[in-house]
């Protein structure tokens, strides 16, 4: 429309004028709070991550420093890693789970079928402190139901574990957690695409002779692949977001084996007063985000 | 529906407006806007003709019970009596999230007015960064000559008005040891080990008598680190910091013979989950037979939650044990707003000066004062016991430079050497690996 | 005849793999709704109870003792209005009770503010064409995937800058500013069908008018649908309430449950009892407001 702006009449340029102006009154309540709060932010994020800046004094221009710094710290790469493991691991099986969970109860009674919709959708509503409070009792060293359950239920642990106190396990903790609380959404969604899917197409499909295996990857699958896109991006969001879980779980410990790029700005910002380092982080992490998403839209939009 | 909730509404609203008050507000707004509206309240108060009302801010680590609301309040009750005009509002801090707090506030220019705790924060954090007053001019000369250096910065100024003092310790469940048969591997009357052997004995003997939790090397976090080193450096003999404060010395031979001595010993295990107030807890339930971080004021608080007796002990060692000291005080922020700078020191020297009033501030945090003054803690039972243990205080070396750092590197380094074989060898190259992060730090 | 015993094997498996699959969905619900189960029971149980190193499944006698001790242990004003210079102060209450009233204050204002703001701004996006759109709907993308996280430095410091720092606005704003709800809205503007507004504009109805009157009906699921979900997200919006408040009177019940810990480590009595009365009153309104919740889930995905 811009473009050929040179042949509009003087009336048709008012128009277009008054179309603007109505335009943007009616986006300026938002614009305020997206621009001041969001945007600013965001480029200020990006600007002072060029600075040494820390508590009490002015902050000094670093240029690239902070970035260098970055790329030689151990444990930002460790973060990274396990950023990148919480993502990898809990995004596929959130969608493969509810995914299974949405298909078996889409076929129950309708009852039965909202009482588990609503049941799988508790932890998201329960709230991430009160959820963290609760398995971190459960994981307890000394009275935890996990180690009485192994130890002295299922007889499988000689010894009780020190479940979010042990490399080897914290992180697989922190992720069985995030996994309760993130699979909610995507059932909720599984549940109203396979409703939606067209019917007349499965028992056309069935009269033909199509076993119900066929039926849900040739017919119904397809139709749900926005729905499963959807998912995907707002459950990688999710994972990466992560962070209350860490901060009164394990503060990133047991020996940074549950340290996470956010937990880790957090820390360089708040504990050591790194604030251009913590920014230069969260830069980086924007990047790796936008990437991610990019593709993730890409493959959806091939499909 | 509708009806009931506007019903309830009203209720909540006529039980509100019965039950609250009205006043004036107090200056709350920054600097700039403070000539306009003290004016305004001034002119009404004829009551105190020349005191303009300020109101600063109190933050409190939890010291003793500094952290109680009814104690604290009764205490500002006293204060508000000879000045009316100023209000503290007062913000309790726990040593799990304290620290962010302070610091998210510095950051968002809602630093307290007067905070109250030790010179390892006053001095060797937020001090260092110039966000501190000088208080030389309201510390009397002569009345704390003999702590007041630790008070004091590099560059000569007092950042801390010290009150109260004590001598961290460790205690064991003595009814435990006592039907474990290891009491005789320590003096009940001094309250020391025989000897690090003997220590080790006790620990056995606990753990053969079916105790796996004896103690426990908490490294969560670095809330009560002061345990975890001081078992460290008088196990093994060893140093943590030189004696200028200027270099941590930790990463020594026998520092780490020791430690690995504890790793290997049964009973004794590494927790990287949990920091120093979850062993209290465990400790006072029942679960550990001994606690790394205690004091006088752990008893005193958990009192009521005890079963067992108590026995403060010092820690183990060949030779003198050597205590980690721990000294509390008020620092003031610099906030830019000489009026309420004035109000902070007015409401320190208000605590610290008269005898009786001082005497209150320091037994509301169940340690020893750091002046002398007659018959403090006249009828407190547990006081004489813990003071057999406050000549053996050792360097205060919290206020080397770096403290902020070299702390995240002592706990990071026990989950590693928790992670490690537990040889001399690999805890060596983990203290030394920790030490030189930390003197990078103090060398800034 | 053979083609007959194929289906029957076929509908046996299916019949024993639905069977199977019941008993496990019950399995696993049942393990969804163990937390829950443990903070209730586990704020009413006794300290022996809580430390036994075998669990008590039922309370052997219900203690009011955690509630208690939680509602002791820190005293708030009930409310704070302040207008001319002077000070409307409630009396004193549990902070807890306080910590509650201002979540629902601060989830309730952003849940509004936001969409209003929304429902204006998708209503534009959609409708309007005007200089900027391409570029403004592209960022608004992008920022979508961006976690708060980011960005929290020069927040703080700007929040702190304005003299927002340790209010509740320095919640809300940043959850207002978020641009879920915008592009939520304009996608369920984009359906309803331009003659309609133009209709509406040629009878000579306000560029006002015609959007309250014509377009917010039309997209008022989609408003609930943001409604839900902003009130959901604040509600639990631990990471900023945690960076921008501090008082004991500003505190949301999450950040103040979460300071109860620091204070409690392992108490978990009194951890529970304020989980409890953190996660309560949303789990009501979840399971009153269910029909709506996941109609609102479901449309915000088919049309975002």
């Amino acid at each position: 429309m811009a473009k050929n702006n040179v042949q509009y009449s003087k009336k048709q340029r008012r128009l277009v004028m008054q179309e603007n102006i109505a335009a943007y009154l009616f986006l300026l309540p938002f614009l305020v709070f997206f621009v001041g709060f969001v945007l600013y932010p965001m480029f200020m994020c990006i600007y002072t991550s060029f600075f040494d800046a820390t508590m009490g004094r002015e902050d000094i221009f670093v240029g690239f420093e902070n970035y260098k710094a970055l790329f030689q710290d151990e444990v930002f790469w460790i973060a990274l890693k396990n950023t990148m493991v919480i993502v990898l691991v809990s995004v596929p099986i959130t969608c493969i789970f509810s995914l299974w969970v949405a298909s078996a109860i889409s076929k129950m009674p309708v009852a039965a079928t909202s009482a588990f919709r609503c049941i799988f959708y508790l932890p998201v509503v329960t709230g991430s402190v009160a959820v963290t409070m609760v398995w971190k009792w459960m994981f307890n060293n000394y009275y935890g139901i996990f180690n009485y359950l192994g130890k002295d239920v299922l007889g499988i642990l000689d010894k009780p574990i020190n479940w979010l106190g042990d490399p080897k396990y914290a992180l697989g903790c922190i992720i069985l957690i995030l996994l309760t609380t993130s699979v909610g959404q995507p059932i909720v969604l599984y549940v109203s695409a396979l409703d939606n899917v067209d019917k007349s197409l499965v028992e056309a499909a069935e009269v033909d002779g199509a076993t119900p295996k066929q039926a849900f990857w040739k017919i119904k699958w397809p139709q749900m692949m926005p729905t499963t896109l959807y998912i995907l991006v707002i459950t990688t969001i999710n994972s990466f977001q992560c962070f209350a879980l860490i901060q009164l779980l394990t503060s990133g410990g047991p020996k940074n084996s549950t340290m996470t790029i956010m937990y880790y700005i957090y820390y360089n910002a708040f504990k050591l007063y790194k604030y251009g380092y913590g920014n230069a982080m969260g830069v980086i992490l924007a990047i790796i985000i936008a990437i991610l998403s990019a593709i993730q839209f890409k493959a959806g939009q091939e499909k | 529906m509708k009806k009931i909730i506007a019903l309830l509404l009203a209720l909540v609203m006529v039980v509100g407006l019965c039950a609250c008050s009205v006043s004036k507000t107090e200056e709350t707004k920054p600097a700039e806007t403070k000539a306009a509206e003290t004016n305004a309240p001034a002119e009404t108060q004829a009551a105190a003709p020349e005191a303009a009302p300020v109101e600063i801010s109190l933050w409190t680590y939890p010291i003793g019970k500094w952290t109680d609301e009814a104690t604290v309040s009764a205490l500002l009750a006293d204060f508000n009596a000879a000045y009316p005009n100023i209000t503290v509002k007062v913000e309790y801090l726990d040593y799990t999230n304290g620290d962010d707090k302070v610091n998210t506030a510095i950051e968002g220019g809602q630093a307290p007015d007067i905070v109250m705790e030790g010179p390892e924060r006053l001095i060797a954090n937020w001090g260092a960064k110039g966000l501190m007053v000088d208080l030389k001019d309201i510390v009397p000369a002569g009345t704390y000559d003999s702590i007041i250096s630790s008070c004091t910065s590099a560059n000569g100024e007092v950042y801390e008005m010290p009150v109260c003092m004590i001598a961290h310790c460790m205690a064991i469940n003595r009814d435990v040891f006592e039907a474990a048969g290891a009491l005789q591997y320590l003096n009940e009357e001094t309250h020391t080990w025989n000897s690090v052997d003997d220590f080790f004995k006790a620990v056995q003997a606990v753990y053969d008598a079916g105790y796996d939790y004896v103690g426990t090397i908490y490294c969560g976090g670095q809330g009560g680190d002061q345990g975890t080193r001081a078992l460290i450096t008088n196990v093994s003999g060893g140093t943590y910091a030189n004696a200028e404060h200027t270099e941590y010395t930790y990463a020594s031979q026998e520092n780490a013979e020791g430690l690995a001595r504890l790793y290997a010993q049964d009973g004794i295990n590494f927790d990287t989950a949990i920091v120093a107030s979850d062993e209290i807890q465990n400790f006072v339930n029942g679960t550990f037979q001994m606690a790394f971080c205690w004091n006088i004021s752990q008893e005193v608080n958990n009192a009521d939650a005890l079963g067992f007796d108590v026995l403060p002990m010092a820690f183990p060692s060949d030779t003198t044990p050597s205590l980690q000291g721990g000294i509390w005080g008020f620092g003031v922020f610099n906030n830019g707003d000489a009026a309420k700078i004035e109000a902070a020191k007015t409401f320190i020297k208000f605590m610290t000066e008269d005898d009786a009033q001082y005497t209150k501030a320091v037994e509301a945090t169940t340690f020893a004062p750091v002046r002398d003054v007659d018959g403090i803690y006249a009828t407190n039972e547990l006081f004489p016991e813990y003071s057999l243990l406050s000549p053996l205080m050792g360097d205060y070396y919290q206020i080397t430079k770096g403290w902020t750092q070299a702390r995240t590197e002592w706990w990071n380094m026990l989950q590693r050497v928790d992670a490690s074989d537990g040889s001399v060898e690999a805890i060596l190259a983990e203290m030394t690996a920790a030490q030189d992060a930390a003197n990078a730090a103090a060398a800034e | 005849m053979k083609n007959f015993n194929r289906l029957d094997a076929e509908q046996r498996r299916a019949r024993i793999y639905s069977v199977f699959s019941w008993i496990l969905i019950c399995v696993i619900a049942f393990t969804f709704l163990f937390p829950l189960y443990w903070i209730i029971t586990g704020s009413f149980k006794t300290k022996q109870e809580i430390l036994s190193s075998t669990p008590v499944w039922v309370p052997s006698d219900w203690v009011m003792t955690n509630y208690q001790n939680l509602m002791s242990k820190r005293s708030a004003p009930l409310f704070q209005l302040s207008a001319f210079g002077y000070t409307i102060t409630g009396p004193t209450v549990p902070a807890a009770i306080r910590w509650l009233i201002n979540t629902v204050v601060m989830s309730v204002s952003s849940m509004l503010l936001t969409c209003l703001t929304a429902s204006m701004a998708g209503y534009a996006l959609a409708k309007k064409r005007f200089y900027g759109r391409t570029i403004l709907f592209s960022l608004i993308v992008c920022a979508m995937a961006l976690p708060k996280q980011v960005i929290l430095i020069p927040l703080l410091r700007e929040m702190s800058a304005l003299g927002l720092y340790d209010t509740i606005w320095a919640v809300i704003i940043p959850i207002v500013g978020w641009p879920f709800g915008v592009f939520l809205l304009k996608q369920f503007a984009e359906g309803i069908p331009t003659e309609m507004v133009e209709a509406c504009r040629i009878d000579g109805a306000s560029e006002w008018r015609t959007f309250t009157d014509v377009m917010f009906p039309m997209i008022k699921p989609g408003v609930g649908a943001c409604a839900i979900f902003t009130f959901i997200n604040s509600w639990n919006d631990y990471f900023m309430q945690l960076i921008m408040l501090m008082g004991t009177d500003k505190l949301t019940i999450s950040v103040g449950i979460a300071t109860m810990q620091g204070e409690n480590s392992t108490d978990f009595g009194i951890l529970m009892a304020g989980s409890a009365l953190a996660s309560v009153p949303i789990i009501i309104v979840f399971l009153v407001f269910q029909k709506y919740f996941t109609k609102g889930i479901t449309m915000g995905a088919v049309k975002g």
